[in-house]
């Protein structure tokens, strides 16, 4: 696979979004909202507890407060696919553009790759982007109210360094099967939604169970994300082929 | 040369065969006409000839490449050009930018991509609008700038799929203008196309198709393969004498009459309407002047059509 011409295609994909309104300020609504909403509601949190608390209590459960809301932002790595991936795909077989990007001398393997990349960078962008401004707010505060930094914990690492873009490229994977079945683009994102929800009830499993303790869990649901990652990769390399596409995808 | 060759090319989708033992070659920097009502296999051919789809038998060859190996396939799409049914185009990308990501993805080095958009966009009349995102162009425009993308690598071979389809007539002058210029630069051209008189003014062979090859040749040839030509003699006033004189010449296989005119039917026309002017001269009719009646490819394309 030649990834300098994955590269042409996601480049094109990312020009495309950069022009498209709707999924411009979807890109920067999100980390704006959770990277400043998510602090806000958790320094209130804080700050009802903090007369009750002794300054070490605080700082525990201002931690385990912090590490459970810090899955939030795993919402925002599986939801955005929903809006991106599906306007990737859709968005080409409407405007009929599949076809001639079909003809050109690139193999099905390196299309599908630069499209998925092409979803995945903004989805990721904007999730980290997202995450930096939340790791700013809470450090910020907690370095001037609890006189230590809050971030980072071993399980917030293992959300952003691992869980994050593994549930990024489950959901793109999930979206572009999806994409190859519907021509609504609507219609794809309501799939994609029910279909990521799982996604997200899993992701606050290690905040629930209290008797597996949550890096272990955060662990275990690595592994889950990665094959079923590679399941859905050789999923969606099966759908994304020339002759499927031209005369399969509907 | 050949630049494309079928033999028994056959495609099925399932119990439906959309293409069926097709065997054609079209030699290098002719223009290939392909007519055919829809669903008669036309887009399936060019799929197949492109290497979008596989074959379901039968043999098929793009330049010396074959559209079987898999080590050929990237050569044939590298070679080709192809211009879809459907426009295609990145309607929030500028109509540069349409055709720079197409021409890094054949490969084309930065100057001579730069060069040949310019070109391209100069030679269709759209370079002034180059910046302006192809969602406001009209549709004429928008098939310009398909067209511009198929060559943007400037291919050997050309598949061009209905190109006027749904233009207004000026714009599809355009067009076909443009592909009488290609010509010229002995491009070979593959047409599928409804449009017959666009076929019979660009195409030096047509090949009729209905899921099976049912006749290629040139226009003329097709034109004439239907029906022997007809000798049209234009008469003030047709009189009996002259009726009798035609009738008397055994070269005259049928002839009528309509209004102040003589029909003839006759096997060899050069041959024989010197004789038929003397013989009626002598019969006393007065020629005002003759002409030749010929079926005209739509004639023969829906004779043709219409038989299978």
């Amino acid at each position: 696979m030649r990834f300098w011409k994955s590269w042409i295609v996601t480049a094109k994909d990312l020009s495309v979004f950069r022009n498209n309104k709707y999924i411009l300020y979807s890109l920067i609504a999100m980390p704006l909202l959770m990277g400043l909403l998510i602090p806000v509601m958790l320094i209130y949190t804080l700050q009802t507890q903090a007369a009750l608390l002794t300054q070490a209590q605080l700082i525990e459960a201002a931690t385990l407060y912090v590490n459970m809301f810090s899955s939030f932002f795993v919402i925002a790595v599986v939801g955005l696919p929903t809006i991106i991936a599906t306007y990737s795909f859709i968005g080409e077989k409407l405007e009929k553009s599949l076809e001639p990007l079909l003809a050109t001398p690139t193999t099905d393997s390196e299309l599908l790759f630069g499209k998925s990349l092409g979803a995945f960078i903004p989805c990721i962008g904007a999730t980290y982007i997202g995450e930096l401004i939340f790791v700013i707010v809470i450090d910020g505060w907690s370095i001037i109210n609890l006189g230590t930094l809050l971030l980072p914990t071993m399980y917030w690492a293992l959300v952003t360094g691992i869980i994050i873009p593994l549930a990024g490229v489950l959901s793109v994977e999930a979206n572009i099967i999806i994409s190859s079945r519907v021509n609504d683009i609507r219609a794809a994102q309501q799939v994609g939604g029910i279909i990521i929800f799982p996604l997200i009830i899993l992701m606050f499993l290690p905040s629930v169970i209290q008797i597996i303790p949550m890096v272990t869990l955060a662990l275990i649901l690595s592994v889950g994300l990665a094959v079923t990652d590679i399941g859905l990769f050789y999923l969606s390399k099966a759908i994304f082929q020339r002759e499927e596409i031209l005369t399969k995808w509907k | 040369m050949s630049m494309i060759e079928t033999e028994n090319l056959t495609r099925k989708f399932g119990e439906l065969t959309a293409v069926d033992n097709v065997s054609l070659r079209v030699g290098k920097g002719e223009v290939f006409g392909f007519l055919g009502p829809n669903g008669a296999g036309k887009t399936t051919t060019v799929r197949m000839l492109c290497c979008l789809i596989s074959k379901t038998s039968g043999k098929a060859r793009v330049g010396d490449f074959d559209v079987d190996r898999e080590e050929d396939r990237l050569k044939i799409r590298k070679m080709v050009g192809y211009l879809a049914g459907d426009v295609g185009l990145y309607e929030n990308l500028s109509a540069y930018k349409n055709l720079d990501f197409y021409g890094k993805l054949y490969e084309v080095p930065p100057g001579k991509r730069e060069e040949n958009t310019k070109r391209l966009l100069q030679l269709l009349g759209i370079w002034e609008r180059k910046d302006d995102a192809v969602a406001g162009f009209s549709k004429g425009m928008k098939q310009k700038l398909a067209i511009a993308r198929a060559l943007i690598h400037e291919p050997q071979v050309l598949f061009l799929d209905e190109p006027t389809a749904n233009l207004d007539p000026l714009a599809a002058k355009t067009v076909r203008d443009f592909i009488l210029e290609l010509k010229k630069e002995k491009r070979t051209i593959f047409l599928n196309t409804h449009n017959l008189d666009e076929a019979e003014r660009v195409c030096d062979r047509i090949a009729v198709l209905k899921t099976k090859l049912i006749r290629v040749g040139s226009p003329e040839d097709l034109e004439r393969s239907i029906s022997s030509r007809k000798t049209v003699v234009h008469l003030e006033s047709i009189v009996d004498s002259v009726l009798a004189a035609v009738k008397k010449l055994g070269t005259v296989k049928n002839v009528s009459t309509s209004e102040n005119k003589l029909i003839l039917d006759m096997d060899d026309p050069e041959k024989d309407n010197p004789r038929l002017v003397r013989a009626i001269v002598a019969a006393g009719g007065n020629i005002q002047y003759v002409t030749e009646e010929r079926s005209t490819l739509e004639d023969v394309y829906l004779k043709l059509v219409r038989e299978t």
